[in-house]
């Protein structure tokens, strides 16, 4: 059974996920690691709407009974677990991000917040872009460098201590894109308010 | 090898020789710098058969490739030995200035064997070194010892020992740079018991850093995080570490009268506000550092730096002192005899309460400010009642028949945080190496500051994946070697990068963690080795099992038991917390049990 105070920390970021716009009612999944445990979302549960029992635990390192229940990304979050230090993940679908990510190899903020937070965000393309072992390794290769990365046209997968920070650098992300596409509808040149922003792009 | 001098210093006391080879750059890859290349040497040099106050006992400085390069805080440096207050592997690292020169003398690491017949200090200029007769030395103070060797911030500086060390109280802290220590686990009393009183240094060598363009870039990327932070940019010049003593307080987790208590009424009178309001003269800094969390701080007595927040907490809130004046001028005396001010004030606290109990017989009482210097100086030289407290509270409370007075982990006593009212604190000190310390991977950025994020502080279930990764990741800091304060506004993938700039091998985040779990699992194989068990992993019975009467940690014990069931396997150990074959192998370290 999962901890009561972890289950009322994956409902409120679920909620927050849906609310903001950053997923559809049954898309985008949350999980965090519990030492050789990992704690995921139920296949087909809305993060929305989360209640106790849509949380699985399973096994980080092989498959159990919990993987008939849990989110079709688990394979993507064990090799993230494995592979780097990150306890929490947050993947969604920001909208703006993801219409970016279809014409760029890498996204570089122009706004304040994401300039400092972020630096730059890869962006991976596979094309079984989801649940499958190609996508895992290669999602998992980009978060041993970055925090947060794209997959080209899927969506983002964010990494931290905690599901707060993981959903930190995914919203941050999108605000950052969104910013991004209302000064391009704008249109006007772009004043450099940044010291050395050139060098975003090797971060 | 950029970053790296590349060169090992060693020094035999006892023919007054030394030797100089080069680094083992496949060991420095390994364990970078600081203390993980001074837990791997300490490995090969000092086994179980070793007392730590023997001659076979070694001191190991080092520093790390970070170390004086420029970037924010790089002016810290360790000393690994074998601890002669807990018996476990100890590394101490200190900040200020002579690191960043002993770096600029072209050293990594310099190791000190054997003991000197007669007392002496050793000066090094670069490849010019010189022993010097300390006889004459020998007796003096912290304070003017530093002054006479000629301390001059930027070209000369000055690592001592004081009377405490000279007199082999395990509580003795080495001291550089006049006020800042080497100060937890005794490591001035191994350097007492080698008859060296001093070691001053002058440098001219700046470390090659492999690409100084992208350097620069992190360089002003850390600055500007450093700014951006509250707590670096704010909170620490403001009002130094000693900020923490209301947030701990108002929480219910500062520990109070040798952790009878969970708040301590007089906490506002020893807080960060009334240093900085009433006795803060001007705020300083260590070398290369923009946060400035340095106090200098005067009363009609003394002037000096400090007092750190735990220092102002064991000489207060855990003795129930509430008289800021006398606790400046007990941290003065403390920093001039060369004594760890964590370890004296929580010993006279254990005292303290034996003593109102009745099983010792002294006048020491909670809340006696007028008896803090006199027991201070009693313990330093080892005098009446100080001869029973010069060697930490374990032995004290031991030798009068109360050892659960002692609150302590592995005989280290435990910092200000109390357990009760920060689980993942308590599984912290119960795993430290070292001991009961908090820097080790602090808990206190999670369960109190929100840094990252804010975590509740009660939650068992899944605490030790958070304490391990503190864990991994201070090890990984302790051997760039930078300050840990940095961490507070800028992220280990920082660090990582700059890592990488500096030496041209690339680090990512999750590798310099992997660095700092080789490190972790070490200290520990090296502890096993030494005899500890599991049985060990624990904290002081008062608080596991007397919960605090009221306030917000009220009805609450640490819940150790469960979080270190957890912890066992997610390190991935055996249940009897030795790391198995597996983890050694996947860290490179199963080579070391042949």
């Amino acid at each position: 059974m999962v901890d009561p105070r972890i289950y009322e920390m994956f409902r409120d970021i679920g909620r927050d996920l849906f609310t903001s716009n950053m997923i559809s009612s049954h898309g985008g999944n949350l999980s965090i690691r519990l030492g050789d445990r990992v704690v995921i979302k139920r296949r087909g549960a809305m993060l929305g709407q989360l209640k106790p029992h849509d949380l699985i635990e399973t096994r980080l390192d092989r498959n159990d009974s919990g993987v008939a229940l849990a989110s079709t990304e688990l394979l993507v979050h064990r090799t993230v677990y494995l592979n780097t230090p990150a306890l929490a993940i947050c993947h969604c679908h920001p909208r703006t991000a993801i219409a970016f990510s279809l014409s760029r190899d890498e996204l570089v903020p122009i706004d304040n917040e994401a300039s400092y937070l972020l630096k730059k965000i890869p962006v991976v393309t596979e094309e079984f872009a989801s649940g499958t072992l190609q996508m895992a390794n290669k999602v998992a290769e980009a978060l041993r460098n970055y925090k947060i990365i794209m997959l080209r046209g899927h969506g983002s997968f964010a990494t931290g201590q905690t599901l707060d920070e993981a959903f930190h650098w995914s919203s941050t992300l999108e605000e950052s894109c969104q910013i991004e596409l209302a000064a391009k509808l704008i249109n006007e040149p772009f004043i450099e308010y940044r010291g050395m922003s050139g060098s975003y792009s090797k971060f | 090898m950029a970053g790296w001098s590349g060169n090992v210093l060693d020094i035999d006391l006892n023919s007054q020789t030394f030797t100089t080879y080069p680094l083992d750059r496949e060991m420095a890859r390994q364990f970078i710098g600081g203390r993980g290349l001074g837990a791997r040497l300490l490995w090969d040099m000092v086994g179980p058969e070793v007392d730590p106050l023997s001659p076979a006992n070694v001191l190991i400085f080092t520093n790390g490739p970070l170390t004086a390069t420029g970037y924010q805080t790089s002016n810290r440096f360790s000393v690994t030995t074998k601890s002669p207050l807990t018996g476990t592997v100890l590394d101490a690292n200190s900040g200020g200035f002579w690191g960043m020169q002993f770096k600029k003398a072209g050293y990594d690491v310099m190791i000190v064997r054997g003991r000197a017949e007669k007392p002496i200090w050793i000066e090094i200029k670069n490849d010019e070194i010189t022993f010097h007769d300390a006889s004459e030395l020998w007796g003096l103070r912290v304070f003017a010892l530093t002054e006479k060797l000629g301390q001059n911030n930027n070209r000369r500086n000055v690592l001592c020992i004081g009377p405490a060390g000279e007199n082999l109280s395990r509580l003795a802290s080495i001291m550089n740079d006049r006020e800042r220590a080497l100060a937890r686990g005794g490591p001035g009393a191994v350097m007492g018991s080698k008859n060296l009183k001093a070691i001053v240094v002058e440098g001219k060598d700046r470390p090659k850093i492999e690409d100084p363009e992208r350097f620069k870039f992190l360089l002003y990327e850390t600055r500007k995080l450093l700014a951006a932070s509250p707590l670096t940019s704010q909170a620490l010049p403001e009002f130094g570490t000693v900020v923490l003593m209301n947030i701990m307080n108002n929480i219910g987790a500062l520990a109070t009268r040798n952790h009878q208590q969970t708040q301590f009424e007089g906490a506002e009178a020893i807080s960060g506000e009334e240093l900085t309001e009433k006795y803060l003269v001007r705020n300083a800094s260590c070398w290369a550092c923009p946060i400035g969390c340095t106090r200098i701080s005067k009363t009609g007595k003394v002037e000096g730096e400090g007092p750190e927040f735990e220092t102002t907490w064991a000489l207060g809130a855990q003795c129930g002192i509430d008289d800021l004046p006398a606790i400046i001028e007990a941290n003065a005396l403390c920093n001039d005899l060369g004594m760890d001010t964590i370890s004296v004030g929580s010993t006279i606290a254990c005292a303290m309460e034996l003593s109102e109990k009745g099983y010792l017989d002294s006048d020491l009482r909670f809340g006696r400010a007028d008896q803090l210097a006199s027991v201070i100086e009693a313990m330093a030289y080892r005098k009446d009642i100080g001869a029973d407290l010069a060697d930490g509270s374990l032995r004290l409370a031991t030798k009068y028949g109360h050892p659960e007075l002692s609150m302590t982990a592995k005989g280290m006593e435990m910092p200000a945080y109390d357990p009760r009212g920060l689980q993942g604190q308590g599984l912290l000190y119960a795993t430290s190496n070292r001991g009961g310390c908090h820097m080790r991977g602090n808990m206190i950025g999670l369960e109190v500051l929100g840094l990252p994020k804010l975590i509740d502080r009660f939650q068992v279930q899944g605490k030790s994946s958070f304490v391990i990764l503190n864990q991994n990741s201070s090890a990984a800091i302790d051997s760039l070697v930078i300050c840990k304060f940095t961490n507070m506004g800028v992220a280990d993938e920082y660090f990582a990068r700059v890592l990488s700039a500096v030496t041209g091998i690339q680090y990512a985040t999750g590798e310099m963690i992997k660095v700092g779990e080789r490190v972790w699992n070490l200290e520990r194989l090296y502890n096993n080795r030494e005899g500890f068990t599991s049985k060990d992993d624990t904290l002081p019975p008062r608080l596991l099992t007397e919960a605090p009467g009221d306030g917000p940690s009220q009805g609450w014990v640490s819940h150790l038991e469960p979080m270190l069931k957890e912890y066992y396997r997610t390190r991935g150990w055996d249940q009897n917390g030795v790391p198995t074959k597996q983890k050694l192998t996947e860290l490179g370290l199963v080579n070391l049990l042949n």
